[in-house]
This record gives C-alpha cells, sequence and structure tokens, in this order.
C-alpha cells in the first residue's frame, strides 16, 4: 500500500468510523448484487429425507412449486454405519430387523411426500439407500441445482439441536442455493 | 518558559498532527488543549469562553436528528429514488446526482452525505459499464460546494456564522447563489472533460432501465411511520432555520429543538442514537477551540493581525487575500482547523475596517478550498476511501489535476460575485 493509499484509509477510518459498513449492510438488504441480477437456471433439485422427517412443510411445496420444470429427486438415507454397529453389537437378526424398519418407513415417507408433490403437477423420482447423511448428499449435490434440507435430517437421537449438525456440514460444502426448512 | 512560545508549538504540532493522521485527530485535539490548559495558557475559567457551544450543540442537535431519520431508510430511499430518476443515461446520473448530493449537502454534513450516496453511485456506475471516476468526482465536488451554501452545510459556516453572529439567511443570500453558479459550472466542467467516456449502447440503456425498474425504494424504507415523522421534523427543522434571526433564537438552539422533537416524537432508543453521536468530530472541535484560544490568550492572533493590516490595506485586498490564502491552506490542511484559527484573525481585523464581507470570502475559502486535493476535505477523503475498497485506484495526481481546475475556477468565481456586492464595479 502506497503512502497516499495508507493517508487516505487512515482518515477514512477517523472520518467515517464503522458508518461505511454499517450503510453498506443495510444497502445490501434491497440492492441487487451483480451475480443476483442473473438468475441461477434451476433445473435438478435434490430433496434429502431421513427417519427424523416426517413431512414438508406446505409453505415450502409453495415454494417449490414454481420450479415445476426442473427434475426433483426424492432421496431417503439410511444411516449405514448405525446399520453396522447394530449388526456388530447387537447380531445379524437384530440388524435385519433395523434394516426392514428403515426401509419400511423410508419407502413409507417417500410415497407420501412423493404422492404431494404429485397433487402440484411433479413426478419425483424416489431412491433409498445406504450411506453417510452428510458426505452422500454432498456429493449428489454436485449434479443438482438446488437443494433443499429439513433442519432436522441428520439429527442425533440423544441431543436436540436447533439445526442438525450434519445439516450444518452440507450448507458449509454445497456450491448450490439451498433451502432449509 | 514563554507562553506565546508555548502555544505556537502546541497549535502547529497539533495540526502537523491532524495532516499527518498518524493519531486520531481527535486525540491530537484533545492533548494540545491539555497542554495549554495545564500549564495555565488557556486559565480553566476562560474555558466557556472560548469553547464554541453553538457549534457544538448544532453539530450535536444536527447529528441526533440524521441518525435517527436514518433509522428510517429514507436517505436509501432518495438514493434510489434519484438512480431511477436518471433512467440509465450517464448524463442523468451525473447532473441528477450532483444536484441531490448539492442539495442535501446543504442541510446535512458531507460526511454523512457521501457516505449514504456513494454505495449507490458505485451500483449505478457498474451497472452501465462505465468508469465510476468521473461520477465520484462530481459527488465529491457537489457535496463541497452543496454544505458552502448554507450556516450548515459544512462545520466552518457553522463556526463562522457562530463567531460572527450570522444567520441562515444571511448565509444562504449570500453564498447560496455563488454554489448554484459553482455547482453548474463544475458539472459542466467533468461533462467536458469525460463527455467521451459517459456513453452507453441504446441496447445496454434498455438493460439498464429495466434492472432499475426492478429497484424498489419503497424497500429501503424500515419504517413508514418513522420515514414521515422524519420529513416532518427536517422540513420543520429547516424552516425555522429561516426564521431563527428573527425569532431571536441561536440556530444551535433550533438544531436542539430538533433533535429532542423527533426523539419524543418518534420514541426510537436515545441511548442507540446518542452512541451514533459523532463525539470523535465534537471532541475533536473543543479541543481546536481550546488551542486557537490559547493563541488570542497570548496575544498572538492580534499580532498576526496587525501585521496583516500593515500589509492590507483595502476591503478589496483583504477579501482577496483571505479568499485565496483559506483556499490554498484548505486544500492542504483540514478546512476546520484552518477556519478555527482564521475567525480569531478576521475578528481582531474588525477593528480597522468592516469585515462582514471578508466573513463570506472565509466561508467560500475554506469550504471551495477542500475540492484542491484528494485530502482537502472529509468527503473527499471518504469518496475516496470507499473507491478503493471497491478496487477503484485515484491516486493524489489524478485528483489534484481535476481538483485543483475546480478549485480555481470556482473560488473565482465566487469572489467574483463577492467583489460585485461588496466592493463594486
Amino acid at each position: 500500500m502506497g503512502l497516499f493509499s495508507s493517508l487516505i484509509q487512515r482518515k477514512f477510518k477517523n472520518i467515517a468510523g464503522k458508518r461505511y459498513e454499517r450503510i453498506l449492510r443495510e444497502y445490501r438488504e434491497f440492492l441487487l448484487t451483480e451475480e443476483e441480477m442473473v438468475l441461477p437456471e434451476i433445473k435438478s433439485i435434490l430433496i434429502p429425507l431421513d427417519r427424523f422427517i416426517s413431512e414438508i412443510p406446505k409453505e415450502v411445496y409453495e415454494t417449490l412449486s414454481a420450479y415445476k420444470e426442473a427434475k426433483f429427486v426424492l432421496v431417503y438415507i439410511i444411516d449405514a454405519q448405525v446399520f453396522h454397529m447394530i449388526e456388530q453389537t447387537l447380531g445379524r437378526e437384530a440388524s435385519e430387523e433395523f434394516r426392514k424398519k428403515e426401509e419400511s418407513d423410508g419407502m413409507y415417507l417417500l410415497e407420501k411426500i412423493a404422492k404431494d408433490f404429485e397433487e402440484l403437477g411433479i413426478a419425483p423420482q424416489l431412491r433409498l439407500f445406504f450411506g453417510d447423511k452428510s458426505e452422500d448428499v454432498i456429493t449428489l449435490a454436485e449434479k443438482h441445482d438446488m437443494l433443499v434440507l429439513s433442519k432436522a435430517y441428520g439429527s442425533e437421537i440423544t441431543k436436540t439441536h436447533p439445526l442438525s449438525p450434519i445439516v450444518l456440514k452440507i450448507v458449509q460444502h454445497v456450491t448450490i442455493p439451498v433451502i432449509v426448512y | 518558559m514563554n507562553p506565546e512560545a508555548v502555544a505556537i508549538a502546541v497549535f502547529l504540532f497539533t495540526y502537523a498532527l491532524v495532516v499527518s493522521e498518524r493519531i486520531h485527530r481527535a486525540v491530537a485535539a484533545m492533548f494540545g488543549a491539555s497542554i495549554v490548559l495545564f500549564l495555565r495558557i488557556m486559565p480553566w475559567e476562560k474555558v466557556p469562553k472560548y469553547l464554541d457551544l453553538n457549534t457544538l450543540f448544532l453539530l450535536m442537535g444536527m447529528m441526533i436528528i440524521v441518525n435517527t431519520a436514518r433509522n428510517s431508510g429514507l436517505f436509501e430511499y432518495v438514493a434510489i429514488k434519484t438512480a431511477k430518476l436518471a433512467r440509465g443515461s450517464p448524463i442523468r446520473v451525473l447532473l441528477l446526482f450532483s444536484v441531490v448530493t448539492a442539495i442535501v449537502s446543504s442541510v446535512l454534513d458531507n460526511v454523512t452525505t457521501v457516505l449514504l450516496l456513494t454505495p449507490m453511485l458505485l451500483y449505478i456506475s457498474r451497472l452501465m459499464d462505465l468508469n465510476p471516476v468521473p461520477f465520484l468526482l462530481s459527488e465529491i465536488f457537489a457535496s463541497n460546494i452543496g454544505g458552502t451554501a448554507t450556516l450548515i452545510g459544512d462545520p466552518p459556516n457553522i463556526m463562522i456564522g457562530s463567531a460572527a453572529k450570522l444567520s441562515f439567511n444571511e448565509f444562504l443570500i449570500n453564498m447560496g447563489p455563488i454554489a448554484a453558479v459553482d455547482l453548474v459550472v463544475t458539472v459542466l466542467i467533468i461533462y467536458l472533460a469525460y463527455n467521451n467516456v459517459l456513453k452507453v449502447t441504446p441496447k445496454k440503456k434498455v438493460m439498464i432501465k429495466q434492472t432499475l425498474r426492478g429497484l424498489d425504494e419503497k424497500a429501503a424504507i424500515k419504517d413508514i411511520r418513522l420515514f414521515r415523522k422524519s420529513v416532518a421534523i427536517i422540513m420543520f427543522v429547516v424552516a425555522l432555520f429561516f426564521i431563527h434571526d428573527k425569532l431571536g433564537i441561536e440556530p444551535a438552539v433550533v438544531a436542539l429543538l430538533g433533535a429532542s422533537l423527533i426523539l419524543l416524537w418518534t420514541r426510537e432508543d436515545p441511548e442507540g442514537i446518542f452512541e451514533k453521536i459523532e463525539w470523535p468530530a465534537l471532541f475533536f472541535f473543543g479541543g481546536l477551540f481550546l488551542i486557537v484560544g490559547a493563541l488570542e490568550e497570548t496575544g498572538t492572533i492580534a499580532r498576526v493581525a496587525e501585521w496583516v493590516l500593515a500589509h492590507v490595506h483595502t476591503q478589496g485586498q483583504a477579501l482577496l487575500a483571505i479568499t485565496w490564502f483559506s483556499a490554498f491552506s484548505s486544500a492542504i490542511v483540514d478546512n476546520i482547523p484552518l477556519t478555527a484559527a482564521m475567525i480569531p484573525l478576521i475578528k481582531h481585523m474588525g477593528a480597522s475596517m468592516n469585515v462582514y464581507p471578508l466573513w463570506w470570502a472565509l466561508s467560500l475559502g475554506a469550504c471551495l478550498g477542500g475540492n484542491g486535493t484528494a485530502i482537502g476535505a472529509s468527503a473527499n477523503v471518504v469518496v475516496i476511501g470507499i473507491a478503493e475498497r471497491e478496487g477503484i485506484r485515484m491516486t493524489f495526481a489524478d485528483f489534484l489535476k481535476v481538483g485543483m481546475v475546480i478549485m480555481v475556477i470556482t473560488v473565482a468565481i465566487g469572489v467574483g460575485i463577492l467583489w460585485v456586492r461588496y466592493i463594486g464595479w
């Protein structure tokens, strides 16, 4: 930084203080940025689900109905690590019981939500698999244009968080727009 | 210990610190004031005499009004409205933003004005895909010119008005026409200098218009009731300024009345508003008043006035000398300390000549001299500082080339008008 530049910045700091940052923040609330001037094209929407989600709120359906032309993918993920832990600690029978219950609950939820989407004229693709709830979503998100996540996705049974740590991790890693409901 | 030598040393040392800005100017002024008080060069009992409460309370009152009104989104509303009125034409942007900046600066302080308008100006110049420098330069010059027009537009005017007991209307009558002519000339010069870069294609213009249409100025209003009340209070305060001399009340009383009314009516959190008062600026003023007061106490100012009077024999010579000296000095030193030092000098000259025109000469030089260099006025520093943060480089020499021309022409026009009015053909 040159002499003039550092003098200007010193004087600026002394005269304006933190007022400029405040004003800029206020402008940003309603002024479109250059990036916002170009609306991103949404061709594919990923909606991860798990055992901690029972429904999608009506407002989210309303928002998503604006993207009727897009491809919707509902994916129910069962925690593979939990499955293996049950198998190792409680035996094969218990793990099989867990798998069957999870698959049945998962299919029920997927079909229920798919039906709600169909009422809006959207026919979503359904997927169910065992995997890592954060890593798999982060990988899958690379092939989609928008991610719709419940704040309870990937919650821990013993702890309550206003926003699940898994959701926080996903949001920090994906580069596409995210709707958290 | 020679008190006069110490007072001069403190004065020069403080001014050097203010120019270099190595230490915050408020701290520098406070330190200088503390020294003259500690050494009893400025006796404690004389502090109320030198501490110009009219200036301090006028500034404080206006700061309260502006900070309360700001919470409503009023100024962002004005900025968006101006951008939309320009309808994607670079010439209109240049003209409208210059006029709006000058008008707002004539009522509010220049720093607040440019802080609020520059982000919008940068946004719109990016939208037009044009070099923002001409727009930023015209904003700086318009702000300094607008501030010259009224008693409350620029701190030097507040100080001059308080010291010489000049009314709001006297400022408007004497400095208003000069500011109006100077604004027209300045915009014309900027237009002629940058005409070749102030062009957009018709296709681009349509795109800009569409984007601007998408901007909703009403979205900037955070609280419509506060917005309406703020507009009403500002109008009331300005109206009261017009008649303060007829009512026999000081401008500071008008500002304090407006400040208390806006707080009472809007029920905004007073603690939050008081926190936003620019206390460093007020301490800077207070410190300077005492440092210059020490020069008066020791007789330095009287001796300088005698020397000036020995060399300046007529009112015309004094008018030219004060105008050009304060203009070129203001281009280098902050105009506030310069005005603080010049006021007692002109007061002393009052013993031998009618100094009424000289107050306008000081106002003209101190306010418009700031246009000369990048560090001449606070508005310049703020706009260049914002530009730098946004990746737009404006060097000292870049500014000097345009600023000096604008300064010399606008001051010459002003001094010409004053000459015709007070000295005659």
